[in-house]
């Protein structure tokens, strides 16, 4: 048996050139909140309040921060998409890499008071592969997991049907976050979570004020942070108020007037207001996964041709549609791998799209030759319209006005008509599921692409909403988790992208996205979760006196 | 008011000079006519963004500057004038009609049924206009003809409880009894005697119900729930630019002050014309 053996003392190194270095670029330093002190309540502004508070049903990258609050999951990553201990303090592959053997961090406790053992990992484990509680998760992140052993209370072992390297980024993920398993069965309203689900965390979700705010308390008992979590012991802040703010100028607002000490989600157009004020600072980080992209409905009439999904693409000029809404703050992406991602093809870079003429002759060559009165190209009479739904919980980063500005741009430049609707969740789900769409946009901040594209273009994945149904694709997808090797794992990757991006152009990656904090600088320890890219927990921070 | 309006129609019809302010109001209201009727005398398209050129500020090329996809906000707003004056007028067509209709029930019908309708008035009044409209739309859900309807219908009793108010007064009015003496049937007397006496306040209220139309259309538009982007109206466009109002406020200011204008000339010209029909214009 091969054996990769993890432990706490050999990553301590990893862990302070994590420290030393994240991946964000800064314009405040730490030192102006002085050395770091207990006590204090913090109030965070957020865009994006959270569907649900039940961590195994995750779907928002924005409400990532909150979830490591209460929650905490077996491993979590370094800052080079390697796994650090958590919850486990190492683990085991077998040989043929469908059997991993976890010991766990004995003396750990929900904060309902149950212990966290072995039984309690396989607890979760069966609550995700419940009927009807998380079908995405059980169809996808655990479609090779064959059966779960508590061996004894501190040594549990995942017994695989195929080798799947993404069942570690699984347990380090949201999804595979471990929830006291008494606060599972007790909970009336599982499927939203909140102050009934217990975690092991180093704060308490002890109240939530839907359309307001989140409330947590310190847990005075927590005392096992991970190596890169920057010290240990219970967290510094008694409490901290994540509150919603949806509108970016009221965040801005709330926080250069002392409302609020932190902000995520700084448009570009209101940066100069932060950086004007020598008592706040600003940082951007980039998010891992998949680039926020378009994805063109295959199933039905026009997208159906490849010329018209080309055309798309060609039609559009990114840059200046990028630079228009974002300023220049915005990094244009140009494979559905987000360019921070070790998988990332950088060849794929300058190969397509931005040229209207281009678009206007597949558009010819594909039927759409005629054009009505308002300029729009038509076929036997039909208008080239295509949908985009936008679900208003998942829309952040302006994604609607950036939307508005692609439909004023593929008019002028090739006739069509892109519509954009912007709609509550319900709706949404109801047109995807219906197929009433052309378009769907989505980016995913999972730490490993591979778990964002087994989603999005397996032929049997949860947000498929190309509808792309090909065995190749599927053998890739595959071939990318059967081997823990780092340049196997690329060649693969790289073979899928020139598939997906250039040969089938099912996808139209359009930037990669960031995170960015404002914080005032009495505030220490502001920064980014290794990896993932965004907005780091409430662990490390501080608020000097 | 109700004892100057019986007084013969003739003798409200004489012409004098407006003052100034009139004049400016009466300007404005054609110009906003002109802009719905044919918008692109004044403006190019409204949906023709420019990237390059975002959230410039008013000069002589884009006399309202740009807004944040780089649209010309002055020809969104010409082009918002056909939304939203075509959304007030058609909600106050839906409320004088509705209006006429019920109060002359209420005030020709047997004492219960009126009871019954002025409560159902007097009920509705309670409520916020803006609120009765959400929760129209709530119901009918949200686009252009729902919000003309729920603004129509939220307007309904301002209308209803004048002419039933008149139609008290009317009733008792002379020629109606002369009418009945001379042995008129029953719809004769409405349309021909009770109808025509009812209706002299309503062309003033509605035209200063309208202003609170548009008003109500552009705030409902504001909350999401008019024309969906990118259709250039006048509440949605100001709601757009909300974002971007510390560092490009003309994208917000200019047409809401389109909008506070038009109101302005609309209550102008209502109040105007309430002087001349009751013939209390003693400037």
């Amino acid at each position: 048996m091969r054996r990769i053996r993890v432990t706490v003392a050999s990553l301590v190194a990893t862990s302070l050139l994590v420290l030393a270095g994240c991946s964000a670029e800064s314009s405040g330093s730490a030192a102006d909140a002085g050395k770091p002190v207990s006590g204090g309540s913090l109030t965070w502004a957020v865009e994006t309040e959270p569907i649900t508070f039940n961590p195994h049903l995750y779907a928002q990258a924005k409400a990532r921060l909150l979830v490591w609050n209460s929650f905490e999951a077996l491993l979590t990553h370094d800052d080079k998409g390697g796994y650090l201990p958590w919850l486990a303090t190492g683990y085991e592959v077998s040989a043929d890499g469908k059997t991993y053997t976890f010991t766990l961090r004995t003396g750990v406790t929900f904060s309902d008071g149950t212990t966290f053992d072995a039984a309690a990992v396989k607890a979760n484990v069966d609550q995700l592969r419940a009927d009807g509680y998380a079908p995405a998760v059980a169809a996808v992140q655990l479609k090779n997991l064959a059966t779960v052993e508590a061996k004894d209370a501190s040594t549990v072992v995942f017994h695989l049907t195929e080798p799947d390297v993404l069942i570690l980024d699984f347990l380090s993920s949201p999804q595979g976050a471990q929830v006291s398993p008494a606060s599972l069965k007790a909970a009336k309203n599982l499927k939203a979570g909140g102050p009934e689900l217990a975690g092991t965390g180093p704060f308490i979700l002890d109240s939530y004020t839907p359309g307001q705010q989140v409330h947590f308390k310190k847990n005075p008992a927590y005392d096992w942070a991970p190596a890169n979590a920057g010290h240990t012991g219970p967290a510094y802040l008694d409490e901290i108020t994540y509150r919603f703010l949806k509108e970016s100028s009221v965040r801005v607002g709330a926080l250069t007037s002392g409302q609020v000490q932190v902000i995520e989600g700084v448009p570009a157009t209101d940066e100069s207001l932060i950086s004007a004020s020598p008592n706040l600072s600003l940082q951007r980080g980039l998010n891992s996964g998949s680039a926020y992209s378009y994805y063109f409905n295959t199933a039905h009439a026009p997208f159906d041709d490849v010329r018209v999904r080309q055309a798309f693409r060609e039609a559009l000029d990114v840059p200046a549609v990028l630079d228009g809404v974002y300023r220049t703050t915005a990094t244009r992406a140009w494979s559905v791998i987000g360019p921070t991602s070790p998988f990332y093809d950088k060849t794929l870079e300058g190969t397509y799209s931005g040229d209207a003429a281009t678009a206007n002759t597949l558009l010819d060559a594909a039927g759409w030759a005629t054009k009505d009165p308002e300029g729009f190209r038509t076929k036997d009479g039909k208008r080239l319209t295509v949908r985009l739904v936008q679900s208003a919980p998942f829309v952040r980063d302006r994604r609607d006005v950036l939307a508005q500005a692609i439909q004023a741009a593929v008019k002028q430049s090739a006739g069509i008509d892109l519509q954009v609707q912007l709609v509550d969740q319900g709706t949404a789900t109801k047109a995807l599921a219906d197929g009433e769409y052309e378009v769907f946009d989505n980016s995913r901040a999972d730490t490993d692409a591979g778990a964002a594209l087994n989603l999005l273009l397996y032929s049997t994945g949860a947000i498929n909403r190309t509808g792309v149904k090909n065995p190749d694709l599927d053998k890739l997808l595959d071939d990318a988790v059967a081997t823990t090797d780092v340049a196997k794992r690329t060649a693969t990757y790289r073979a899928l992208q020139k598939l997906v991006i250039t040969d089938q152009a099912l996808v139209f990656p359009l930037y990669a996205p960031q995170d960015q904090i404002a914080a005032a600088k009495t505030v220490g320890g502001v920064g980014f979760e290794p990896t993932a890219g965004v907005p780091g927990s409430a662990y490390r921070l501080w608020l000097s006196k | 008011m109700t004892i100057a309006l019986i007084r013969p129609v003739a003798a409200r019809l004489t012409w004098r000079v407006p003052r100034p302010g009139v004049t400016a109001a009466a300007l404005f209201l054609l110009v906003a006519l002109t802009s719905a009727v044919w918008p692109s005398l004044f403006a190019g398209d409204p949906l023709a963004a420019d990237p390059l050129h975002v959230l410039e500020g008013p000069s002589g090329q884009h006399w309202f500057g740009t807004d944040q996809l780089g649209r010309d906000v002055f020809g969104r707003v010409v082009h918002g004038a056909r939304h939203s004056l075509t959304i007030g007028v058609s909600a106050i067509v839906i409320a004088v009609g509705a209006g006429i209709l019920l109060g002359l029930i209420a005030g020709l019908s047997h004492r219960i049924a009126d009871e019954a309708l002025s409560r159902s008035f007097d009920a509705l009044s309670a409520f916020p206009l803006v609120l009765l409209a959400l929760l129209f739309i709530a119901i009918a859900g949200t686009g252009t003809t729902s919000l003309i309807v729920a603004i129509g219908v939220a307007l309904v009793p301002h209308f209803a409880r004048v002419v039933r108010a008149q139609t008290f007064v009317v009733r008792r009015a002379a020629y109606v009894t002369h009418a009945v003496a001379f042995g008129a049937g029953r719809a004769r007397l409405v349309v021909r005697h009770v109808l025509p006496n009812v209706l002299g306040p309503i062309p003033v209220l509605a035209v200063i119900g309208l202003g609170e139309a548009i008003l109500l259309a552009a705030g409902l538009s504001f909350l999401g729930m008019g024309p969906q982007p990118p259709s250039p109206e006048w509440g949605a466009m100001i709601s757009e630019g909300r974002g971007y109002l510390h560092i490009a406020w003309w994208t917000s200011i200019l047409p809401g002050a389109v909008v506070t204008a038009t109101i302005i000339s609309l209550t102008v010209a209502g109040r105007f014309l309430q002087r001349r029909f009751e013939g209390r214009d003693l400037a």
